[in-house]
C-alpha cells in the first residue's frame, strides 16, 4: 500500500509544474514541440493503423446493433428527398445558369475559380471538449494552416495544424472557431413557392420525357445584386458556387435543389442512377431535329413551365461567427440592426465575408439564422446559426487553397 | 541511467500508453455512450493511482497526458495536467483502505477519472479558451466515471503490471498462546 509522504508530494508538484512550463512554451509557439508532435504522429501512425484493423470488426458490430433503426429511418427520409429532387432539379439548374450569368454581368466575385484539394476524413477528436477532425492531406498537397474547409453543403471549418501528409481541421462548432461573416436577407421570395411547378405524381421517366421549360423572373432593380433564387420547395439557392464544384457539360455548376449546394459528378450520377436514368441523357429540346438513325416513333412532349421568382438579396450586416461547442449552435456577434435597410431576423442567410486578411474567401455559404436573441444596451442581437453542413457526418471535404491578397504580396 | 530506465516503470508505461492512445483514437471515438467518448487513458491513470499510490499515478498520468497532447494537437500539458490529477486523486483515495475490495477500487477509479475530466475545462479556462465548460459537462463526467468504474477490474491490474507491482499480500498474525 502506498504511503503518502513529503517526498511523494514533491514529485507530484514537480510534475504539475512541468505541465505548466510545457503549456507556456507551447502556447507561445515552440519549434521543438512542433517537431515533437510531428515525430510522435509518425510513431503513432503504424500503431493506430494496426489497432484500427483489429478493432474494425468490433466497431461494425456495435454500429450494427446501435444504428440499424436509424439507418432504416434515414433510408426512408432519403427516398423522400429523392422524390422531391425529381421535381426541382431542372428548375435549380436553370436558376444557377441565370445566377452565374448575372454574376459575370456585374463582375461579382465567384468561388468556382479557386483551387481546392479533396481530402478524406480519417479521424476525429478523441476528447469530449474539442470539435476537430483529421484529414489525409497535408503540406505535400499545398494545404496550409488557416485555410477554409468546405463540403458540398457549405463551410465546415478551418485547418489548424498541418503535417506533411495529414491536417487537423477545427470545425465551425468548436468554441475556439471564429470567422468573419455577412448576413444577407433571404427576402420574401423564400416564403413563396413558384407560381407553377412540375406537376406532382409524375414518375422520373415521365419527368424526363416531358420537356421542361424554366422561366426565371428577374427583378428590375438598377444596381441590385441578384445572386440568389428560391427553389420550388422554398429552399434558397446561394449566389455563389463552392470552390472545386464540378460543373456540367455546359460549363455551369449543378446545384442540389434541396440544400442549394453544388452537386458533384458522383452525386449527379448516383441521383440519376437512383431515378433509373443515365447521366448522359440530354434534356428534350422540341426544336432539335431527330437524327436519321432514330427510327423510333416519337410523341409530342408535354411541356411544363416552371416559373421561379428570383429573390432580391440585400447584404444586411457584417459580423463574426463563433462556435460554441457540439450541442450549441454557432452564434453571430457584433451585429446591429440597420433601421434604414432592414432588421436581422430568423431566416437570414449567412456566408463568409472574406477580407484582405481572411483565409476564407468571400461567399462561402455558412448557414441560416434560426434564432435571434436581443441583448440590453448596445451589445446588439445574438443570432443563432444552423450550419448547412452536417458536421456529425463528414466523409470527404475540400480544402480551399486560397490565400488573401495580403499574404500573396508577402 | 539506462539501467534505471529499464528497471523503472516507464519501460512498460510508454508502450501501454501507445496502445491505449491508439484505442482511444479509434474504437473509443466510434463507440460512444450517449454521445460521450469514454476516456480510457484517463481511467487507466486513475487506476494506476489506485494500484500504486498518488506518486506513481501522477507519473503514469503525466506520461499518458503528454502522449495524448502530442497526438491530439491540444496544448501540450493541458491534458497532462488533468491526467496527473486523475492519478493523484485515485492514489489519495486509495489511502482510505489498506487492501481495498474490488468495488472500492472501482469507486476510487471512478472518482479519480471524474476529477481528471473536470480538470480539462478548468485548465482550458486558465489558458484563455472561450467557453471551456460545455453544457454537457455533467454527462461527460458521469459517463467517463461510470466507464472507469466498470473497467476498473481490468485497469487496476493493468496499472499494477505497468508499475511492476504486485498485489500486497496480508498475512494474518499468528496468535501466541498465553502462558
Amino acid at each position: 500500500m502506498a504511503i503518502y509522504s513529503v517526498g511523494r508530494k514533491r514529485v507530484i508538484l514537480a510534475l504539475l509544474l512541468t505541465t505548466v512550463l510545457l503549456l507556456t512554451l507551447d502556447l507561445r509557439g515552440n519549434a521543438v514541440i512542433d517537431a515533437g508532435r510531428e515525430g510522435f504522429s509518425q510513431v503513432m501512425r503504424p500503431v493506430e493503423t494496426a489497432t484500427g484493423v483489429i478493432t474494425n470488426p468490433i466497431e461494425r458490430v456495435w454500429a450494427g446493433i446501435t444504428e440499424y433503426d436509424d439507418l432504416e429511418q434515414e433510408n426512408l427520409a432519403l427516398q423522400e428527398q429523392v422524390d422531391r429532387l425529381i421535381g426541382t432539379l431542372a428548375a435549380a439548374e436553370a436558376a444557377v445558369i441565370e445566377g452565374k450569368e448575372l454574376q459575370a454581368l456585374y463582375s461579382l466575385p465567384s468561388l468556382s475559380g479557386i483551387d481546392t484539394e479533396v481530402a478524406r476524413v480519417v479521424g476525429a477528436a478523441a476528447s469530449n471538449f474539442d470539435q476537430v477532425i483529421e484529414i489525409n492531406k497535408g503540406t505535400a498537397s499545398g494545404i496550409e494552416v488557416g485555410m477554409a474547409v468546405v463540403n458540398q453543403a457549405g463551410l465546415v471549418g478551418k485547418v489548424t495544424q498541418v503535417t506533411r501528409t495529414t491536417a487537423r481541421v477545427m470545425l465551425a462548432t468548436d468554441s475556439r472557431y471564429k470567422v468573419a461573416i455577412k448576413v444577407t436577407s433571404s427576402s420574401a421570395a423564400d416564403d413563396t413557392g413558384p407560381t407553377n411547378t412540375t406537376p406532382s405524381g409524375l414518375t422520373p421517366s415521365e419527368v424526363e420525357a416531358a420537356g421542361t421549360t424554366t422561366t426565371t423572373t428577374l427583378p428590375s432593380l438598377p444596381g441590385a445584386i441578384v445572386p440568389g433564387v428560391t427553389l420550388p420547395d422554398g429552399s434558397p439557392v446561394p449566389d455563389t458556387t463552392l470552390p472545386g464544384t464540378a460543373v456540367g457539360p455546359d460549363g455551369r455548376p449543378v446545384l442540389d435543389p434541396l440544400t442549394g449546394q453544388p452537386l458533384d459528378a458522383e452525386q449527379i450520377t448516383a441521383l440519376l442512377d437512383a431515378l433509373g436514368q443515365t447521366p448522359t441523357t440530354a434534356p428534350a429540346t422540341p426544336d432539335t431535329a431527330p437524327s436519321a438513325d432514330d427510327a423510333t416513333p416519337t410523341t409530342a412532349p408535354t411541356t411544363t413551365t416552371t416559373t421561379t421568382t428570383v429573390a432580391e438579396v440585400i447584404e444586411k450586416e457584417y459580423g463574426a461567427l463563433e462556435g460554441r461547442g457540439r450541442l450549441r449552435l454557432p452564434q453571430i456577434k457584433y451585429v446591429q440592426d440597420s433601421p434604414s435597410l432592414s432588421e436581422l431576423v430568423a431566416g437570414d442567410l449567412v456566408e463568409t465575408a472574406g477580407g484582405s486578411e481572411s483565409l476564407a474567401p468571400t461567399g462561402i455559404p455558412v448557414g441560416r439564422v434560426v434564432n435571434r436573441a436581443d441583448r440590453p444596451g448596445s451589445g446588439g442581437p445574438l443570432l443563432d446559426v444552423e450550419l448547412y453542413a452536417d458536421l456529425g457526418r463528414l466523409n470527404f471535404v475540400r480544402v480551399v487553397l486560397y490565400k488573401p491578397l495580403s499574404e500573396v504580396d508577402q | 541511467m539506462f539501467a534505471s530506465f529499464v528497471q523503472g516503470p516507464l519501460v512498460r508505461v510508454i508502450p501501454l500508453g501507445l496502445i491505449l492512445l491508439a484505442l482511444q483514437r479509434t474504437i473509443f471515438v466510434d463507440i460512444q455512450v450517449g454521445g460521450v467518448i469514454i476516456q480510457i487513458m484517463m481511467a487507466t491513470a486513475a487506476a494506476a493511482g489506485v494500484a500504486g499510490g498518488s506518486e506513481r499515478g501522477a507519473v503514469v498520468g503525466f506520461t499518458f497526458g503528454i502522449m495524448f497532447d502530442l497526438a491530439e494537437g491540444t496544448p501540450l500539458g493541458s491534458t497532462a495536467t488533468a491526467m496527473t490529477i486523475a492519478g493523484v486523486v485515485g492514489g489519495l483515495l486509495a489511502l482510505i483502505a489498506a487492501d481495498p475490495h474490488w468495488w472500492l477500487e472501482a469507486i476510487f477509479t471512478a472518482l479519480g477519472t471524474a476529477a481528471g475530466v473536470v480538470t480539462v475545462p478548468i485548465v482550458r479556462a486558465f489558458i484563455g479558451e472561450p467557453e471551456p465548460f460545455p453544457p454537457e459537462l455533467g454527462l461527460v463526467v458521469a459517463v467517463c466515471a461510470a466507464a472507469g468504474a466498470l473497467l476498473s477490474p481490468l485497469l487496476v491490474p493493468l496499472g499494477r503490471w505497468s508499475l511492476r507491482m504486485r498485489r500486497p499480500e496480508w498475512k494474518q498474525p499468528v496468535e501466541e498462546p498465553v502462558a
